[in-house]
């Protein structure tokens, strides 16, 4: 017998009982569908997580941190745990950052400073906190900046925000919001006046030490908030400030009691400093140069390893959710063959007795159960298409009300539709193979006799 | 008869186990069938006539015995080998038609070139011809149901001839018919039997038809040849 033969007494057979046929196609269609978008899914999270950090930047940027113990988990700025502790005596002050922007392989490095305070617009108030960086950070491509500019030096008045403090102060059109002014009140202790003092006075708040200042800025520039969490700890501060002005407000020299434990001779120094890469195949080189210099590092460059290994895992769990629901249409082929052999009884013995050899008979049926699951495999892949589809509208429905841009939660690489259609005949011919076998050794004397 | 017969069978036995007690339907038979001869093969039901029919067939497997057929030896083929026996050198046609329902009269009778891998072409012209040649030239497009009795037995013979076969084996072809359209059919196949040489052997017991047309007569009662067979 002909392949083509085979395929056309497979079709025919199909043809002749389209309702089962259809119902057991339907089955396979809906597990392939399930795990279509599943994976999809788990494949859409991967390139958007991966994308964002690459935007960036955050692989090519090293955290550098002082020596000494580390902060506990629970510290509410609390900065990474460093892969190598520095020396207990290592302080991070301007001449440490200075050193470390010296290095070879460093195209900027920064302290992180960021301090409290009180941030108005309007008749709006938020506790923020307020970070200092550079223009230079604020200008590379990490920060998106969708609406007006960065600042352009580190003495530039003026600040840039993202969006979601925005709508938080009451501002939902961003570009609107370029040129307001934007209110930042801080906290100081006035030491002389502290020395004169008792503990009860201060609490009563008689000729409190404590003061208020209030300085304005104009809203220079409005960063986009990526999904994700993309921007990669820059904007998670909301508002950014040059060091030029954010060294004229009065402020604690400290944004945490913890802070006051890395005091070495006096002096605080910085709680962390950010070292930009000029590119990533610099990791390793620059790290060592760092903990020579005492310091201990991080770097998400060395998380990348588990963030693939988790993903892979997720992969893998969706993938199972998926599965079963494929062993169930694998399960509806077996029990639709075998109705099929039984149905056909007499016309298997028919064929046998023409001349169809057990080889000819198994072609027929396995044929039969692969065209199922071509089916329901390509019919799975445009329902698993069309249902993340779907979802993804109506996240982007919810999140749009948000601010949130839209984002793609599922990703379609060709390969996971070949491999799906693949995978559904797979399952199919395999589900196939006892009813093929048993449709072959049908005795045909019996099956002749057969009512 | 001086040439070597066209079928030779020889302490043939067909042992069914029903229910763990062995039942013999044939227990010994001798049988030699010569080339272009009518052989109707004769008996009440449960002689083993069928079971006889079914082993020439190559459908079924004797328990003992041998049956060479055309010099090879047909009884201890294995399963691929009696596949291919069945569609080249025996044509069956059953009391029942057996055809499938689903399917045209042609496509019925293209069935066996199907399974000798027969170019669809090829396969239609000579099913059409086929049909022609039983007299149903203008049906090749009707499906078993809408088929006479009588039709769908000649659709039958047509699919059992299609493939050159050199013996017509036909298991009770008449059960099923009026006596006049048995008279056809079985006229049919005298007919091919006279001008084309065909050897057939015909289980039947209609006695008239079987006197009428059959050139010998082979008797069976309980699995063994009492009438007209070859003793050894």
């Amino acid at each position: 017998m002909r392949p083509a033969d085979a395929v056309d007494f497979a079709l025919a057979s199909l043809r002749q009982r389209r309702l089962r046929t259809f119902l057991t196609a339907s089955g396979v269609m809906i597990g392939i569908g399930a795990l279509v978008s599943m994976i999809s899914f788990g494949k859409g999270l991967q390139k958007n997580v991966t994308r964002a950090f690459e935007a960036s930047d955050l692989f090519t940027t090293v955290t550098v941190l002082p020596g000494g113990a580390e902060k506990p988990g629970g510290d509410p700025d609390g900065k990474p745990r460093a892969k190598a502790p520095g020396r207990a005596d290592a302080l991070l002050d301007d001449a440490a950052v200075a050193a470390l922007a010296r290095l070879p392989g460093v195209a900027m490095a920064y302290p992180d400073v960021s301090f409290p305070a009180l941030v108005g617009l309007g008749d709006r108030r938020e506790f923020r906190l307020v970070q200092v960086v550079p223009a230079a950070a604020v200008n590379s491509s990490a920060l998106r900046i969708r609406w007006g500019r960065a600042y352009g030096s580190d003495d530039e008045n003026g600040v840039v925000v993202n969006r979601t403090v925005l709508r938080q102060l009451g501002e939902t059109e961003p570009a609107a919001a370029v040129g307001r002014t934007i209110r930042i009140t801080t906290v100081s202790i006035d030491l002389a006046r502290l020395a004169t003092l008792n503990l009860a006075s201060i609490f009563s708040g008689a000729s409190s030490p404590v003061s208020q200042e209030t300085a304005e800025f104009p809203i220079v520039g409005v960063t986009e908030v990526m999904a994700f969490g993309g921007e990669g700890g820059l904007a998670e501060s909301a508002v950014m400030i040059p060091p030029g002005p954010a060294g004229r407000i009065k402020r604690l020299p400290f944004s945490s009691v913890w802070d006051l434990f890395r005091i070495r001779d006096g002096r605080i120094g910085y709680s962390a400093a950010t070292v930009r890469l000029a590119s990533l195949r610099d990791l390793d080189r620059v790290r060592s140069k760092v903990q020579d210099l005492g310091f201990g590092t991080f770097a998400l460059a060395d998380q990348l390893e588990e963030v693939t290994r988790a993903f892979r895992f997720m992969d893998m769990a969706l993938a199972a959710v998926g599965m079963i629901a494929i062993v169930v249409a694998a399960l509806g082929i077996v029990n639709t063959m075998i109705m099929s052999i039984l149905e056909r009884y007499r016309e298997i013995g028919v064929m046998k007795a023409v001349g169809a050899s057990d080889g000819d008979i198994k072609r027929i049926f396995f044929f039969e159960s692969g065209a199922i699951g071509l089916a329901g495999g390509a019919a799975g892949c445009v329902l698993g298409w069309a249902t993340s589809l779907l979802i993804n509208r109506l996240i982007d429905l919810y999140l749009s009300r948000q601010g949130m841009p839209h984002v793609a939660y599922f990703s379609f690489p060709a390969w996971i539709f070949l491999g799906a259609v693949a995978f559904a005949v797979l399952v199919s011919l395999a589900s196939g193979i006892y009813p093929a076998r048993r449709a072959a050794r049908v005795d045909p004397v019996v099956a002749l006799r057969h009512d | 008869m001086t040439d070597a017969p066209l079928v030779r069978v020889r302490a043939l036995a067909r042992t069914y186990v029903i229910g763990g007690v062995p039942v013999a339907a044939l227990a010994g038979v001798d049988l030699d069938v010569a080339a272009g001869s009518f052989t109707a093969v004769t008996g009440a039901s449960g002689s083993g006539k069928s079971t006889l029919l079914n082993l020439l067939g190559g459908l079924d497997t004797p328990s003992a015995g041998t049956i060479e057929v055309d010099g090879a030896l047909v009884s201890g083929l294995d399963r691929e080998a009696l596949a291919r026996y069945r569609r080249s050198v025996v044509g069956m046609i059953f009391q029942s038609f057996n055809l499938v329902p689903s399917r045209t009269a042609l496509e019925n009778v293209e069935l066996p070139l199907v399974f000798a891998g027969v170019d669809k072409k090829e396969r239609k012209r000579r099913a059409a011809e086929f049909l022609d040649r039983v007299g149903l030239g203008g049906r090749t497009g009707h499906r078993p149901a809408e088929l006479s009795g009588g039709e769908q037995q000649r659709v039958a013979v047509a699919r059992a001839l299609i493939n050159g076969p050199r013996i017509l084996l036909a298991d009770e072809p008449t059960g099923n018919l009026d006596s006049r359209t048995a008279r056809e059919i079985v006229g049919l196949l005298d007919g091919l039997n006279r001008e084309r040489r065909l050897t057939v052997v015909m289980v039947s017991h209609e006695e008239s038809l079987v006197r009428e047309f059959a050139r010998r007569i082979v008797r069976l009662r309980d699995g063994r040849i009492v009438d007209g067979g070859d003793a050894a």
